[in-house]
C-alpha cells in the first residue's frame, strides 16, 4: 500500500512535469512555425547520433546578435553568451537510465520527429504529448515491424 | 573568435557539467540537458565516442593506447593496433589506468607546507614564485650546481627537457629511478658484446625458450609485447609448438605458462646456463669459428653438467637433455632477468645467458641488439644511493621529484626516508599523495598521462606521441610548463635558451628532428598530424651483428653470497606484483579486485611458504608470519604454495603503502625493509635475491581474501589438457574426414546428446567465442577491461570474503593434480614429498580457465526466472533485463557455471570516479541479478555502423572488451553462423571443448585444450 502510494507519488511528479517552465521562453511556435526553421537546423546530430543535441548558446547567438535585440528573452540569451554560461534548460522528454534510445535510427527509418514529440511547431511552451513509457514505445514497434528484442532498448 | 573563447574550450564546459550531473544523481528531478556555451569542434559529436591515439605511462613499457572519450571524457582506454610494440593490446595496468586519471584522491591543486608542518592548498603562482625565489637563493649563494631532480623513466622530449632546464641552472644533477631496472643486463650486454643494451627478444621466432628468472609475462620489461609474441611461439602450427622451459625457485605467472619448470637452487641460474652452453658448444663448434671454438672450450672446461648439477641441484641428465633440445631447435632463445635471478652474481649470470645464446646461434635471430629497449637512461641503483648518501649529509639543497616514490621503492635500508628529511627543499609534482609526495616541502601537481602532452622513445625507433585527450580534470598544471615559468622568474637572462612559449611547443620541436630523421622530404605539419592521428612514429630498425667479446670470458661464475641466517634460513624472493608492479597500482580499486593470478588473493599481501616448511615450523594458511632479515621484519599472511622450493619464500612487491589513497594505504606489507643496501658488483644493481629470512608464528590469524575455493577440478575437466601426440592423431583423422561432404557431421569430439527442446533459430547471427587455453597465459587484463567497460564497480575486500566479488570474467586457476596433492586435505604426518617428476623437475601443469557466462542455447538461468527477465534471443545471446529482475536469484543457483552476480547494494564511486562510467551500459541497482553481456553494447554498435554503411557485420568487427585486450590472441569472438568466421572454424578444431559438456548447456564458448608438450 504504502509502496503503491510513493509509485503514484512519483508518477504524478513526472506528469507535472510534462511542460517544465523553462529558464528562457523560448518559443517552439515562433522558431519552428512562424519562421519554419527545419528542427535539424538547431538539433544537429539528430541524424547522426543517439541524441539530437541541444544547440549551443553561440548558435543562438549567431542570430541573436542582429534579431530580437528588443526583447527581454533575447536578452537573457545574450546575457549567457557575455558571461560565457551554458544555458540550463530542463529536460522534457527525459527516459529512464536504463532506456537506449537512437534519434539516429528513428529518423534515419523515416519516423518524424512530431509522431514522439508531438506538433512542436505549434507549441509556445514546449510539453510531453506522450507517455514515453515501454507499451507506448512498444506498440510502434509492433506496428511498424520494428525489432521487439530487449536489448535493443536495454543494455 | 568572438569573446576570446575557445572551441576548444567546449570540453571544458561539458567535462564540468557532466561531473555536476554524475554528483547529483542522487537529487532526481528535474533533470538537466547538457548543454554547452560553444559547439563541440569539428569531428566531435555528443552521444558518439571519440578516439584518441596516446601512450601508456603506467611502467616503462611504453605501448601505444587509444582512448575511448564521450562528451570530452575519457571512458576507456585500449590498445592501439597500429602500435608496434602492444598491437592493440594491453595489459590489466593499463587497462585500470583510468582510475589514475579519475582517483579521487588525484592531488587538485599545489600544496605547500605551512609553519606547523602540514600541507596546504596555494594558488599556482604563488607556488611558481616560492620554489623560483628558492632556486634563485641558491644561485646567489652558489649551490645551484647541487640542485637535484629525480624522475621515473619517461625517455623523450620531457627528459630532455628537464636536463636544459637543470643546465640552465648549472647542475647536471639527474637521476632516473625505477624500481625494476636492468643495471646488470646491460653491463652483461656490454661485457659479453661490446653493446650496453637490453636487446631485443624475438619470442615469435622462437622454436625452443630457455628462461632462467624473467617474469616476462607478467612485469619484466614489455610484458604485453612479449605476450603477443609468446602467444604466437605457442600457437598450435603445422611445424610444431614452441616449448618453453622455465628455470626458477618460484614458480611466478611466467613460469605457471611453461611446459616445464625447474627449480633451481637461488642464484646459481648463471651455472646452470654454463653447463648448457658447454653441451650446446659441442653440438655446435662446427658453426663457430675455430679459434673461438678452443678458448670457449677452455673457458668452459670447468662446467660439466655433474659438477653443474651438484651446484645447481638440477640432475644432469636434464642438463643434457635441456641443451640437446636447445641446439637443435634453431633459433632457441634463452633469456633472463627479473627479481628471482639478480642475485649478488647477477651481472655474471647474465653473461652466461648472453654466452648460451651465442654459442647456440641466436644472436641476430631471437635476440636481437639494435632496435634496443630503451632502458639505458635509468640510474644505477648505486648512483641512487649515493645520492640517499649526499642528502644525509646535506649536500643537496633543492630535491626535485617527478613521477618516482623513492620513498616506497628504494629498500629502506638505503637509508633514503631519513635522507630525504635532511634536504631543507623538496619538490614533488606528483599527482597522487604518496609517500614522497607527502614528505615534500611544495607540491606541484602535474597532470596525468591523458590531459598533458609527451612522448615517449621506448625501443629504439618507436616514439609514441602522447596528446591529451580531455581537458585537465582538477587546477594542475604540466610540469614543463611551470619549468618554463619558473626559469623566467628565476632570471630572464637564464631563460633565453627556452625560446619556446610552452612545453608542447618544444614537444612539436622535438618532433621536428624526428620527421628531419625519418621522413626529411615530408611537410612538418602533415608529418606531426599523422603521428597525432597513429599515435606516433616507428621504423623498423635492423639487427645489428655482434662479436663475442674476448672480455666476456674472463668473468667466471661464482655462487652469490646471501646476508642473514644459513643454513635454516630461507631464501627471500621479492617479486613485481603482476597488478600492482611496484606499488604503483594499489591506488585502483579494480587492480586490488582482480585477484592476483597465481593466487587469487584479493586487496592484501602474502608470503608463499612451501608446505613442508609450513609444516616444520607449525604455520598453516592465514597465520600472520614474521618475517626477519638483518635488515627488517615485516608481518604477512602465510600462503601454502608447492610453486616455491621448501628452502624458499616469497613475497609480492606493492602493497604496504603508509599513504598513497584510500585503496592502498594500510594494506599488507611491503618485501622491501628485508632487503640489504649494498649494489652488486660490478653493475650497481640492486640484489634482490640476496637475503636469507627466518620466519615465525605470530600467533595471530589473519586470512586472506581468495576468490577460488579449490584448485582441484574434482575429475569435472572444466580445463582440459590433451598430449601433443594425441592431438595430432586427432588432426590426421580429421583431414582424412574432410574429404568426404558432411555438412551434419556431429562436432569432433564432441558426441551431441539427445535434447528435449526445439533448437534456437538464430536468423541472423548467432554470437559465440573460442578461448584457446594453450595461449592464455591468466594475465587478468580481460577482467579489468569487463571491469572498465560494464561499470562492474569494486566491493572491497569485506565483500569478496563474503563472495559477492562482481566480476563477469572470472580466470579460474587449476592445479594438476601434482601441485595439489601436498597442499589440500592431509594432515602433516600425511602428506607426502613434493611431487616431482624424475629428477627434481616438475610440470607446472597449472591451467587458467577464463569463464563468463557460456550464453547457452538451453540455457538452465532461463526457465527458472518468475519474471522473464532472461531469456535467450535470436542472436543467440543470454539476456539479462535489469529493470525486469527482482532479484529472486533463482537462475544464480541454477546456474552451473557460477557467472552470475547479485547486486546486494547499489553500487557507489567515489567522485570523480563516476566520470568514467561507460555511457552505453546501465549502472545496475541494488536486488538486481547481472552477469556477462558478450558487451552488447559493442554488438549493436557494430550492427549500427553496418547498418548505416549498408552491409553485413564483418567477422572481427565485434570485440568484447575481454577479447579486445587479451594480450596473446587467447579469445576469440565472432558470429557462429557464419561457417568462414574466426570463431567457428575455431569451434570445429579438435582441441575443442565445451565446460560440462554432460549438461548439454549448447554452449556458445568453445573452449581449445591445452597442449601438453
Amino acid at each position: 500500500m504504502a509502496l503503491g502510494m510513493i509509485l503514484l507519488a512519483t508518477c504524478t511528479l513526472r506528469r507535472q512535469a510534462a511542460a517544465p517552465i523553462q529558464p528562457i521562453a523560448f518559443s517552439h511556435k515562433t522558431h519552428a512555425g512562424t519562421y519554419g526553421i527545419p528542427c535539424l537546423y538547431c538539433h544537429v546530430y539528430a541524424r547522426r547520433s543517439t541524441v539530437a543535441g541541444v544547440p549551443s548558446v553561440q548558435a543562438c547567438f549567431n542570430c541573436h546578435k542582429v534579431i530580437g535585440l528588443d526583447q527581454p528573452e533575447v536578452l537573457k540569451v545574450l546575457n549567457h553568451w557575455n558571461k560565457k554560461e551554458p544555458i540550463p534548460w530542463i529536460k522534457v522528454h527525459d527516459l529512464p537510465d536504463f532506456v537506449y534510445f537512437s534519434h539516429k535510427r528513428h529518423v534515419l527509418k523515416g519516423v518524424v520527429c512530431q509522431t514522439c514529440h508531438g506538433t512542436v511547431q505549434r507549441m509556445e511552451r514546449v510539453r510531453r504529448v506522450s507517455s514515453l513509457e515501454m507499451g507506448w514505445c512498444v506498440d510502434c514497434h509492433i506496428e511498424r515491424g520494428a525489432s521487439r528484442d530487449c536489448p535493443v532498448c536495454h543494455k | 573568435m568572438d569573446g576570446g573563447i575557445h572551441r576548444r574550450d567546449f570540453l571544458k564546459f561539458v567535462a564540468a557539467s557532466g561531473m555536476a550531473a554524475a554528483c547529483d544523481m542522487a537529487s532526481q528531478p528535474p533533470e538537466r540537458l547538457i548543454s554547452s556555451v560553444l559547439p563541440p569542434p569539428e569531428g566531435i559529436i555528443p552521444g558518439v565516442a571519440t578516439w584518441y591515439a596516446t601512450a601508456c605511462r603506467e611502467c616503462p613499457a611504453g605501448c601505444g593506447m587509444l582512448v575511448r572519450t564521450r562528451e570530452g571524457r575519457a571512458v576507456k582506454a585500449e590498445g592501439n593496433p597500429q602500435h608496434p610494440i602492444n598491437q592493440g593490446r594491453l595489459c590489466a595496468m593499463g587497462q585500470a589506468s583510468l582510475q589514475g586519471l579519475y582517483n579521487p584522491d588525484r592531488i587538485r591543486q599545489p600544496w605547500m607546507r605551512d609553519r606547523s608542518g602540514r600541507l596546504q592548498p596555494i594558488s599556482w603562482e604563488r607556488a611558481e614564485q616560492i620554489l623560483a625565489r628558492r632556486i634563485a637563493a641558491l644561485r646567489k649563494e652558489g649551490k645551484a650546481a647541487g640542485i637535484t631532480f629525480l624522475t621515473g623513466h619517461l625517455p623523450g622530449s620531457f627528459d630532455r627537457f628537464i636536463d636544459l632546464w637543470l643546465g640552465a641552472l648549472g647542475s647536471t644533477r639527474r637521476f632516473v629511478q625505477e624500481a625494476f631496472s636492468h643495471e646488470a643486463l646491460l653491463e652483461a650486454s656490454r661485457l659479453a658484446f661490446g653493446r650496453p643494451e637490453v636487446p631485443h627478444y624475438v619470442f615469435e621466432e622462437a622454436r625452443y625458450l630457455v628462461n632462467f628468472g624473467a617474469d616476462f609475462l607478467g612485469s619484466w620489461l614489455s610484458p604485453v609485447g612479449h605476450a603477443r609474441a609468446f602467444g604466437e611461439m605457442r600457437r598450435c602450427r603445422e611445424g610444431g609448438v614452441g616449448r618453453f622451459v622455465h628455470i626458477e625457485p618460484r614458480l611466478s605467472l611466467t613460469g605457471a605458462n611453461a611446459d616445464q619448470w625447474i627449480p633451481i637452487r637461488p642464484g646459481t641460474e648463471g651455472m646452470m646456463a654454463l653447463g648448457m652452453a658447454r653441451e650446446v658448444l659441442a653440438l655446435r663448434a662446427a658453426a663457430l669459428p675455430a679459434d673461438e671454438v678452443a678458448t670457449l672450450q677452455a673457458f668452459l672446461a670447468a662446467y660439466d653438467p655433474e659438477s653443474v648439477s651438484r651446484r645447481t641441484e638440477v640432475p644432469a641428465d636434464t642438463i643434457r637433455q635441456l641443451a640437446r633440445e636447445f641446439a637443435q631447435a634453431a633459433p632457441s632463445l634463452a633469456l633472463g632477468g627479473g627479481t628471482a635471478l639478480l642475485s649478488r652474481s647477477s651481472t655474471a649470470t647474465l653473461v652466461a645467458i648472453h654466452l648460451l645464446n651465442y654459442v647456440a646461434g641466436n644472436l641476430g635471430k631471437t635476440v636481437r641488439f639494435g632496435p634496443a629497449e630503451n632502458v639505458g637512461r635509468i640510474s644505477p641503483y648505486r648512483a641512487l644511493r649515493s645520492l640517499a648518501a649526499e642528502m644525509a649529509r646535506g649536500e643537496v639543497p633543492l630535491l626535485l621529484v617527478h613521477g618516482a616514490n623513492p620513498v616506497f621503492t628504494l629498500p629502506p635500508s638505503t637509508g633514503f626516508p631519513a635522507a630525504l628529511a635532511r634536504v631543507p627543499f623538496v619538490v614533488s609534482f606528483s599527482s597522487f599523495p604518496d609517500e614522497t609526495a607527502l614528505r615534500a616541502h611544495l607540491v606541484l601537481p602535474d597532470h596525468t598521462g591523458f590531459e598533458g602532452w609527451g612522448d615517449l622513445e621506448s625501443r629504439t625507433g618507436v616514439y609514441s606521441l602522447m596528446q591529451p585527450v580531455m581537458q585537465p580534470l582538477f587546477d594542475t598544471k604540466a610540469t614543463g610548463d611551470v619549468l618554463l615559468s619558473v626559469a623566467r622568474q628565476v632570471d630572464p637572462n637564464l631563460a633565453s635558451p627556452f625560446r619556446w612559449a610552452s612545453f608542447p611547443e618544444y614537444l612539436q620541436e622535438s618532433w621536428r628532428e624526428i620527421q628531419q630523421r625519418m621522413a626529411p622530404g615530408e611537410d612538418v605539419e602533415t608529418f606531426w598530424e599523422e603521428a597525432l592521428r597513429r599515435g606516433g612514429a616507428w621504423y623498423e630498425v635492423a639487427a645489428e651483428e655482434v662479436r663475442l667479446s674476448p672480455e666476456a670470458l674472463r668473468i667466471p661464475f661464482e655462487e652469490p653470497t646471501f646476508s642473514g641466517a644459513a643454513p635454516e634460513g630461507f631464501y627471500l624472493i621479492a617479486y613485481p606484483s603482476t597488478l600492482l608492479f611496484d606499488g604503483r597500482g594499489t591506488n585502483k580499486p579494480w587492480l586490488q579486485e582482480v585477484s592476483d593470478p597465481m593466487t587469487k588473493v584479493v586487496w592484501n599481501a602474502w608470503v608463499e611458504i612451501h608446505p613442508q616448511a609450513a609444516d616444520r615450523l607449525g604455520i598453516a594458511q592465514g597465520d600472520l608470519v614474521a618475517v626477519t632479515s638483518p635488515y627488517g621484519r615485516i608481518e604477512l599472511p602465510a600462503y601454502l604454495s608447492t610453486g616455491v622450493r621448501p628452502d624458499v619464500v616469497a613475497i609480492p612487491i606493492g602493497q604496504g603503502h603508509e599513504a598513497y589513497g584510500r585503496y592502498a594505504a594500510g594494506r599488507g606489507a611491503s618485501p622491501l625493509p628485508l632487503l640489504p643496501p649494498e649494489p652488486e658488483e660490478p653493475s650497481g644493481g640492486f640484489p634482490w635475491l640476496s637475503v636469507r629470512v627466518t620466519l615465525a608464528r605470530t600467533g595471530r590469524r589473519a586470512p586472506l581474501v581468495i576468490l577460488q575455493g579449490s584448485s582441484r577440478q574434482f575429475d569435472r575437466g572444466f580445463a582440459q589438457a590433451i598430449p601433443l601426440a594425441e592431438l595430432r592423431a586427432l588432426q590426421g583423422t580429421r583431414r582424412r574426414a574432410e574429404g568426404v561432404p558432411s555438412g551434419a557431421a556431429p562436432r569432433p569430439g564432441l558426441p551431441s546428446l539427445p535434447d528435449i527442446y526445439e533448437p534456437h533459430p538464430h536468423p541472423e547471427h548467432r554470437w559465440g567465442m573460442a578461448i584457446d587455453l594453450q595461449r592464455c597465459t591468466g594475465c587478468a587484463a580481460c577482467m579489468v577491461a569487463c571491469y572498465a567497460e560494464n561499470n562492474l564497480p569494486a566491493v572491497g575486500e569485506e565483500e569478496c570474503a563474503r563472495g559477492r566479488e562482481m566480476s563477469w570474467i572470472f580466470i579460474e586457476r587449476y592445479h594438476g593434480e601434482t601441485m595439489i596433492a601436498s597442499r589440500e586435505g592431509m594432515s602433516a604426518g600425511q602428506r607426502p614429498d613434493p611431487p616431482t617428476l624424475p629428477g627434481g623437475v616438475q610440470h607446472p601443469d597449472v591451467r587458467f580457465l577464463p569463464m563468463l557466462c557460456q550464453h547457452c542455447d538451453n540455457a538452465p538461468c532461463e526457465p527458472v526466472c518468475p519474471v522473464y527477465a532472461t531469456y535467450h534471443n535470436d542472436e543467440g545471446l543470454n539476456i539479462q533485463i535489469y529493470n525486469r529482475c527482482v532479484g529472486t536469484r533463482y537462475c544464480s543457483n541454477n546456474c552451473p557455471y557460477k557467472v552470475r552476480r547479485f547486486n546486494w547494494f547499489d553500487s557507489t564511486w567515489a567522485d570523480p570516479l563516476p566520470l568514467q562510467l561507460n555511457p552505453d551500459v546501465s549502472v545496475r541497482s541494488a536486488g538486481v541479478m547481472e552477469k556477462c553481456t558478450f558487451c552488447i553494447q559493442r554488438i549493436r554498435d557494430a550492427k549500427d555502423r553496418a547498418k548505416d554503411e549498408e552491409r553485413w557485420v564483418r567477422d572481427g568487427e565485434v570485440a568484447p572488451a575481454c577479447v579486445q585486450t587479451c594480450p596473446t590472441g587467447a579469445l576469440v569472438f565472432g558470429d557462429l553462423k557464419d561457417p568462414q568466421s574466426q570463431v567457428s572454424q575455431l569451434r570445429r578444431d579438435p582441441r575443442g571443448y565445451h565446460v560440462l559438456f554432460g549438461l548439454n548447456t549448447h554452449s556458445a564458448i568453445t573452449y581449445l585444450k591445452k597442449i601438453q608438450l
